[in-house]
């Protein structure tokens, strides 16, 4: 990360840097008059594409404003000893909500946009448009600017490498003590294996976990599904991190990582997933999602291990990719009983019911559950077909048979066994994640379905989906939902899947790419 | 002799030489806060009075807490939102769970943030800001553990004495000092703040998707291939259930078997809503209860197909025939998916 190059400096020297540069932050939200020193207009670089404003900090980092990036980039260091500095305090939202409006005070004039793509300019445009459309507000992601993640303003830059941003550092010069936290509150380990950690934990969740913009539902991971999506091959107890009150140890804040192998274009990196976050709902204001985030990333370093990947709703420096979530009603009247889906006004109940009716039975022949022995040949499939995306996971037996074998309620997986030759030509798979139904009298649990890695080698992939399901349907869940990842768009729209309302930015950690990249591209599923 | 003097002279020489290299040290330190001071000095003067104030205000009380405390605003809306669904696990939440003094404190914050940031704001004097900087610290992070700055950076002494002299000041005291000096200054804040906490409501929606994790997504609605479809308003009074708006059209003259462009009768639209009240005054006005829309589909139909058994029995109990077939052969029971007689 980047304040280890910083360690060296006195506490005091780092503590009034950093005062410093909120003096430069505040100043800068003020027009900046004619005569002012280089400070504050070394920074104002020329705007070719005037709406194009990213992001209000971005020219904190731009290559022209060599004083400030320095300045800047002290900040962390700062920030690291001053256990519970302001620097993160954008966090004290939810859940690593780093989206801070800054109401009134940016003045859009002194912000630098992102240079004028000069290669591949379609998808960095249609990146950049994205981008804006989810910055209603200027929003400030002061920590995300300190962490080895590519910034906006780096977009496209041919001049940076892609890979790595920060080298690793040795082991031995990893924080040893965990992140202080406020007095109430103490760090504990949460072994997913024990009946009563596991209960804490999904009790956690499902009173306090993500909820759509509505507050209509909230996911419900079963204990089931967070045992099996935290315990992979390899993984580390330690990354299974809870806070808990001192006084009565309840548990009020939740963060994981587990490792993975990912491959980024050749490389295959070992990397954590870090997903997870959760806050208590009545804790939302005491600032912990930062320190979790902080806490989390040192005991992957001490494992180690110096990238991550990870989502989020809103858009951080910097997605690697952003995916659309699609629907494809199995239930269509519950899910508009519920208000997952509404029903237009010039459209009758009765026939939207028929135009989602699925045939009772799939219709491939040899389509049937995947079982142990089918092990090999799906993983030879998988890396076959995950070698055509840019990022994917780099799944072995080990990894196949944790995440696809199926599980009762948690993972469905389904194959097509040539019935001529007995080969695996075609695989499916799709994970199960209710989620709870708020406020509704008649429907407590929303049974969904998410599509997990698919292949077709002699399926049409369009069949094999409609295969998926078919199943799905006959395992009474209400709704199949899909990102627009991979292959995926090709069955989409035919399958009668709607567009839905979330966006889902992917993200890696200190690890730069240099244009993002398009759905299509990406062959990776965090849960 | 001329050693001697050669020494004095080097050793006065270093002396000189190693002061100007301290002083040049010093310089370099405190050279970016003075540069600053130059700046926002060329600066204020142009602008309003009052922005002087604000942005150190801003800097003093919550640096870069300002963001935060927006989140926090939302937060607290949050709170009276699902206040309800939380009430049942409220037993052990004693002293742990964000009380009302927290609440207070975070919108006090927030308003002082926001004043600062808005530059036809009142002026503050040093001495208050300092106040609410130290108390703000003590109720954040508690007692002063930092190291001390450096005696050349006057502003970060100046935060830093303010803080450590509060001592073990507990936060709660803190808290409720901070609220009364916001109250002695602005005395109205507390009714802006509410206004605040309202738009706030209106925008948590974007709070709760802006996680770290995934996301929950549902159906964008999407107008299909029904944008053709003429509708009278009795058709409309059927599907929105609204009794008193039928009622009067059948009293103007309208027919109760009104077809729309597709065929659907005001019946077919109250079934395939599932209004059980329109549906029985569409019944005891004589309503077709066998009439087809353009596939040949009757009220059953319908109510087979979205398995309303309620409304399927009482249309058979007003005549409905269970037996008819639409334009694909299908009799209401084989629409429907789980068997059930009529």
């Amino acid at each position: 990360m980047s304040y280890r190059k910083y360690d060296h400096l006195p506490a005091k020297f780092c503590d009034d840097l950093r005062l410093t540069v909120v003096v430069v932050l505040n100043h800068r939200r003020h027009p900046v008059p004619n005569g002012a020193v280089c400070v504050s207009t070394c920074r104002d670089k020329p705007n070719d594409h005037g709406p194009k404003r990213l992001n209000p900090n971005s020219p904190l980092r731009s290559p022209s404003a060599s004083p400030d990036q320095i300045v800047h980039s002290l900040i962390f260091p700062s920030a690291q000893q001053m256990s519970g500095g302001d620097e993160y305090s954008g966090f004290a939202g939810s859940s690593g909500d780093d989206q801070n409006p800054t109401p009134s005070v940016s003045n859009p004039s002194s912000e630098v946009a992102v240079d004028p793509p000069s290669i591949d300019g379609a998808s960095i445009d249609a990146m950049a448009h994205k981008i804006q459309e989810s910055l209603s507000l200027s929003k400030r992601h002061r920590f995300w600017e300190t962490q080895p993640v590519s910034q906006f303003k780096d977009l496209g830059d041919t001049f940076i490498p892609e890979g790595p941003i920060d080298p690793p550092t040795p082991v031995t010069e990893v924080k040893k003590v965990p992140y202080n936290l406020p007095a109430l509150y103490e760090w504990t380990t949460c072994d997913i294996q024990d009946d009563a950690t596991a209960a804490e934990v999904y009790n956690l969740l499902s009173s306090n976990y993500v909820e759509d913009d509505e507050n209509m539902f909230r996911f419900n991971y079963s204990k089931e599904f967070l045992c099996w999506a935290l315990r992979p091959p390899g993984y580390f107890k330690s990354w299974h991190i809870g806070v808990r009150v001192k006084a009565n140890k309840k548990l009020v804040a939740f963060i994981t990582g587990v490792p993975a192998k990912i491959r980024v274009r050749t490389d295959v990196i070992l990397m954590a997933e870090v997903n997870f976050l959760c806050v208590h709902k009545k804790l939302r204001s005491k600032r912990l999602a930062p320190v979790l985030i902080k806490e989390v990333t040192r005991r992957i370093h001490l494992e180690d291990i110096w990238q991550a990947a990870y989502t989020a709703g809103i858009v951080l420096p910097t997605p690697i990719a952003t995916c659309q979530y699609w629907h494809r009603s199995l239930n269509p009247k519950k899910l508009i009983d519920v208000g997952f889906s509404r029903l237009g006004p010039r459209m009758t109940m009765s026939r939207t019911i028929r135009l989602f009716k699925l045939p009772s039975l799939p219709a491939t022949p040899g389509f049937r559950k995947m079982e142990l022995r089918d092990i090999p040949p799906v993983t030879r499939l998988l890396k076959e077909y995950l070698s055509k995306f840019a990022v994917a996971p780099f799944f072995d037996e080990m990894d196949v048979e944790h995440w696809l074998l199926p599980r009762e309620d948690v993972v469905n997986s389904y194959l097509v066994e040539s019935p001529e030759n007995h080969e695996i030509t075609d695989f499916c798979s799709f994970y199960t994640l209710p989620s709870s139904i708020l406020n509704n009298s008649n429907h407590s649990t929303l049974k969904a379905a998410y599509s997990f890695y698919n292949i077709s080698t002699k399926t049409p992939l369009q069949q094999l989906m409609n295969d998926a399901l078919i199943v799905a349907k006959q395992k009474d869940y209400d709704v199949f939902n899909a990102l627009d990842a991979m292959e995926n768009e090709s069955f989409l729209k035919e399958l009668k899947f709607g567009p839905g309302d979330g966006m889902l930015h992917y993200y890696l950690y200190n690890y730069r790419l240099r244009y993002a990249l398009l759905p299509s591209e990406l062959g990776l599923v965090l849960l | 002799m001329g050693d001697w003097e050669e020494l004095g002279q080097a050793v006065i020489i270093g002396l000189i030489f190693s002061y100007l290299v301290a002083k040049l040290i010093s310089i370099v330190l405190s050279f970016r806060e003075d540069h600053l001071k130059v700046v926002r000095e060329n600066d204020l003067p142009e602008v309003e009075q009052g922005s002087e104030e604000a942005e150190k205000s801003t800097e003093v009380v919550s640096s870069s807490s300002t963001d935060g405390d927006i989140a926090r605003v939302r937060d607290v809306s949050g709170n009276f939102l699902t206040e309800g669904s939380l009430l049942d696990d409220d037993d052990d939440w004693e002293g742990i769970e964000s009380t009302e003094l927290d609440e207070m404190f975070s919108a006090a914050t927030t308003f002082v943030a926001a004043t600062a940031a808005d530059r036809a704001s009142a002026k503050v004097s040093n001495d208050i800001q300092l106040q609410l900087y130290s108390l703000y610290k003590i109720s954040t992070e508690g007692p002063c553990t930092v190291p001390q700055p450096s005696a050349l950076k006057v502003a970060a002494r100046a935060k830093w004495n303010a803080w450590r002299k509060l001592g073990a000041m507990p936060p709660e005291e803190a808290m409720q000092k901070y609220i009364e000096i916001v109250e002695e200054l602005f005395p109205s804040w507390s009714s802006g703040s509410n206004m605040k906490n309202k738009n706030d409501d209106v925008s948590s929606s974007s709070a709760t998707r802006g996680t770290m994790g995934p996301v929950f997504s549902s159906l964008i609605l999407e107008e299909g291939s029904e944008n053709d479809l003429r509708l009278d308003a009795i058709h409309i009074w059927a599907r929105e259930g609204e009794v008193d708006g039928l009622l009067k059209s059948i009293e103007t003259g309208v027919s109760v078997n009104l077809r729309d462009s597709e065929g659907r009768t005001p019946l077919h639209w109250a079934v395939d809503r599932g209004h059980l009240k329109v549906t029985e005054i569409l019944l005891s006005r004589n309503a077709d209860v066998n009439a087809k829309d353009n596939e040949g589909q009757t009220s059953l139909h319908y109510a087979a197909v979205c398995e309303r058994h309620d409304f399927a029995e009482l249309l058979v109990r007003h005549g409905a025939d269970p037996g008819l077939r639409d334009e694909d052969g299908n009799s209401p029971g084989d629409l429907c998916s789980s068997p059930w007689n009529f």
